[in-house]
């Protein structure tokens, strides 16, 4: 790792004005972002340490009550404070189990929910310098195209970029529709649906949300929403925990008897961005809550999938995983 | 996260962004040349090295070098169909490492022709982004200077004198720098006189600083980079090897500590980032020779083998007691999966986590020291 300077942020304004500053980076959990910095793929030259911002302003870390009957999570919140807490397990067992089949539980005692939506690619290519990797090092090329590609994406993908965007949580958070507040260098506030934070690949994979630099995620607002008391998260990986998805559905629903009145999908471990289906959605809502309405639903999905040499499966294997969340949330 | 578009051009100091480009049918990288120093040149698609007037700032260059007997830019390093660059050979040709513009927006490179003179170690130590014709062949000798010194000597104090740089280590060494040529696809603005780009050079800064760590209840003042982790902070500076290093990514849990009362991963934190917060590690679990009931339970359930993962997991299923898991040996199993086990003990440390969790629920206490 290249040393750098460290800089212990104490207030908000002066931490996202030292932010933006080029070759920076915000430090909070460090769970992510020091493991890249070992591997030589952030290379920053200024650290800030975020931590400290809680202090002085506990809201930044805190869990608390909207008037609307959401509830507001602070950026430095971290992974376990939030997957415990007992309103969001109540009101929000989706986003509640999102974070538990996530990680370890030292790495949730460590990450921010603020960072955790912003974890980077696992593709074994992006992490390894020695590879070419346009989200690494624009223009180099793409090693998992035609590389071994069995974790990437098959949705939203580019020539340019496959690589899987690899987090639980912002599948959650997609699939309710989620707020992103973000404080910006210039003193501003903005709040954007956090299905509009990501973006896919395209021609530049190496711009992965829409923030720009020094922005920072003060905290994520979960809406009221009648269909996320019955919301689940289910989550297919290569062992029973502490490992990436392969194939993952967030769904929530709201029943009317066996009629689907509402219904949210979101769909993890096979796309560049945390990915909301409204084609799914289209087709589950009015509809009885049958086999075939998921199976339908669950290939509506999927069908723009374009799957490499060795991920095929993930089409498979991600229909199923959505119908067994809709079959299991329903019944 | 960050697009790299609109960056501040790469300034002495700072780290040369590696990259890949494809030369003669290989693909080679910037880090592949660590070890030798690497000059870097973006220029116009006109500009070629091999006319007179660009060979003349090398050979300014070169000859800066008081006392350099036969000094030239030996080759083109790395593998391939390279040729030897020299500046006495007209006819040389260089790779052309992108058609884009990708690599110069990576050094915040625009419009103009920039130069950059990268150490054996992948730090810029000389950048010139401007005319070509401006580059000072003294600017560029302390530069290089600077750049060869890690392996010839140790630096005097520089009294910023640009004409004591040329040193004595030069003269028994052949000058020998990769020359790239980089990202074509520039417009080569009119020559102008900017004497505000005078060169610029950065000294090795040292970010060695004093970090006291609050461990096992005792203060610690260590003095330490501010890329040390915490788990080499313990190890390799506090003399606490407790803690264990498996795979140093956060995918093993051999170096889980307790900040602040949780079990955190101590490979994956500063070591400054834990100043003011309270840190226990296996060694601070016991209570002189009365073991921990979790450290207990461990040997009397059979709960390691080989033992490099045992402080991991002791430290994680202590906190774990404290987490509000379920009951069942499942709970005890998804809780845990943080803490590899190689040796496979894992019957054993199940056992052992639930032995002192009904312990603890006889007592009604908790499991801390």
């Amino acid at each position: 790792m290249i040393d750098f300077e460290y800089i212990r942020a104490t207030d908000l304004a002066s931490a996202v004005g030292a932010g933006a500053a080029a070759s920076t980076r915000f430090v909070a959990g460090g769970t992510n972002l020091i493991d890249l910095m070992k591997l030589d793929v952030e290379r920053p030259s200024h650290v800030i340490d975020i931590n400290d911002l809680a202090r002085r302003d506990p809201s930044l870390a805190a869990i608390s009550e909207l008037p609307d009957g959401g509830i507001r999570v602070g950026g430095l919140a971290r992974m376990r404070d939030v997957a415990w807490d007992a309103r969001v397990r109540e009101r929000y067992p989706v986003v509640s189990q999102s974070l538990l089949l996530a990680a370890s539980g030292q790495l949730r005692n460590m990450a921010t929910i603020g960072g955790n939506v912003l974890q980077r690619t696992r593709c074994p290519y992006f992490r390894d310098t020695a590879m070419p990797c346009n989200k690494r090092e624009p223009g180099s090329g793409c090693s998992a195209i035609h590389g071994i590609n069995r974790t990437e994406a098959v949705l939203g993908t580019s020539e340019r970029c496959i690589a899987t965007y690899p987090g639980d949580l912002a599948v959650a958070l997609v699939a309710l529709g989620a707020t992103v507040h973000v404080h910006s260098p210039n003193g501003q506030e903005r709040a954007l649906p956090i299905a509009n934070l990501h973006v896919v690949p395209g021609a530049h994979p190496e711009v992965e949300t829409v923030l720009r630099p020094g922005e920072l995620i003060t905290a994520i607002d979960l809406p009221a929403l009648a269909a996320a008391r019955r919301s689940l998260y289910l989550k297919v990986r290569d062992r029973a925990s502490y490992a990436f998805a392969l194939a993952s559905a967030a769904v929530a629903v709201e029943l009317d008897g066996r009629n689907i009145r509402d219904a949210r999908v979101g769909l993890g471990g096979i796309a560049t961005k945390p990915w909301r289906s409204r084609e799914a959605e289209r087709l589950l809502v009015g509809k009885q809550a049958t086999e075939q309405t998921f199976r339908a639903a669950a290939d509506a999905a999927l069908a723009a999938a374009r799957p490499q040499r060795d991920n095929a499966f993930k089409v498979t294997l991600a229909k199923r995983t959505l119908i067994r969340a809709l079959t299991e949330v329903t019944a | 996260m960050r697009s790299l578009n609109d960056r501040e051009p790469i300034q002495p100091g700072d780290d040369a962004p590696d990259f890949a480009f494809a030369y003669g049918g290989a693909t080679h990288r910037l880090f592949d040349f660590r070890g030798s120093p690497v000059v870097l040149a973006f220029h116009g698609a006109e500009w070629d090295p091999a006319r007179a007037e660009h060979i003349e700032t090398y050979n300014k260059l070169i000859a800066s070098l008081g006392g350099v007997a036969g000094a030239r830019l030996l080759q083109i390093g790395g593998a391939g169909p390279w040729r030897d660059l020299s500046f006495t050979d007209a006819a040389l040709s260089l790779p052309v490492l992108a058609a884009d513009s990708a690599v110069a927006r990576q050094y915040g490179v625009g419009s103009e022709p920039a130069v950059f003179v990268i150490d054996a170690g992948g730090v810029v130590r000389w950048s010139q982004v401007g005319p070509m014709s401006l580059v000072s062949p003294t600017d560029v000798a302390r530069a290089i200077s600077v750049v060869a010194a890690p392996f010839v000597h140790e630096p005097t104090a520089s009294t910023g004198e640009p004409n004591e740089a040329p040193s004595a280590g030069w003269t028994r060494r052949d000058f020998v720098a990769t020359a790239l040529a980089a990202a074509f696809a520039l417009a080569l603005r009119p020559v102008e006189a900017h004497a505000e780009r005078a060169a610029r050079l950065a000294a090795p800064a040292s970010t060695v600083r004093p970090v006291t760590l609050t461990v096992n209840g005792r203060q610690l003042s260590l003095s330490l980079e501010p890329r040390v982790t915490l788990l080499d902070a313990l190890r390799e500076y506090a003399g606490l090897t407790g803690s264990k290093k498996g795979c140093d990514h956060g995918q093993c849990g051999a170096c889980t500590v307790h900040i602040d009362g949780r079990r955190e991963l101590s490979c994956l934190t500063f070591a400054v980032m834990q100043e003011g917060r309270r840190i226990t590690t296996i060694e601070g679990l016991a209570s002189g020779e009365q073991l921990h009931p979790m450290q207990q339970a461990f040997i009397t359930n059979d709960g390691f083998q080989c033992g490099y993962c045992t402080s991991g997991q002791v430290m994680s299923a202590v906190a774990v007691l404290d987490e509000p898991w379920g009951p069942t040996d499942d709970d005890v199993r998804e809780a845990m999966s943080g803490n590899i086990c190689r040796c496979g003990a894992y019957p054993g440390i199940v056992a052992a986590v639930q032995e002192v969790r009904r312990a603890q629920a006889t007592n009604g206490g908790g499991n801390r020291q």
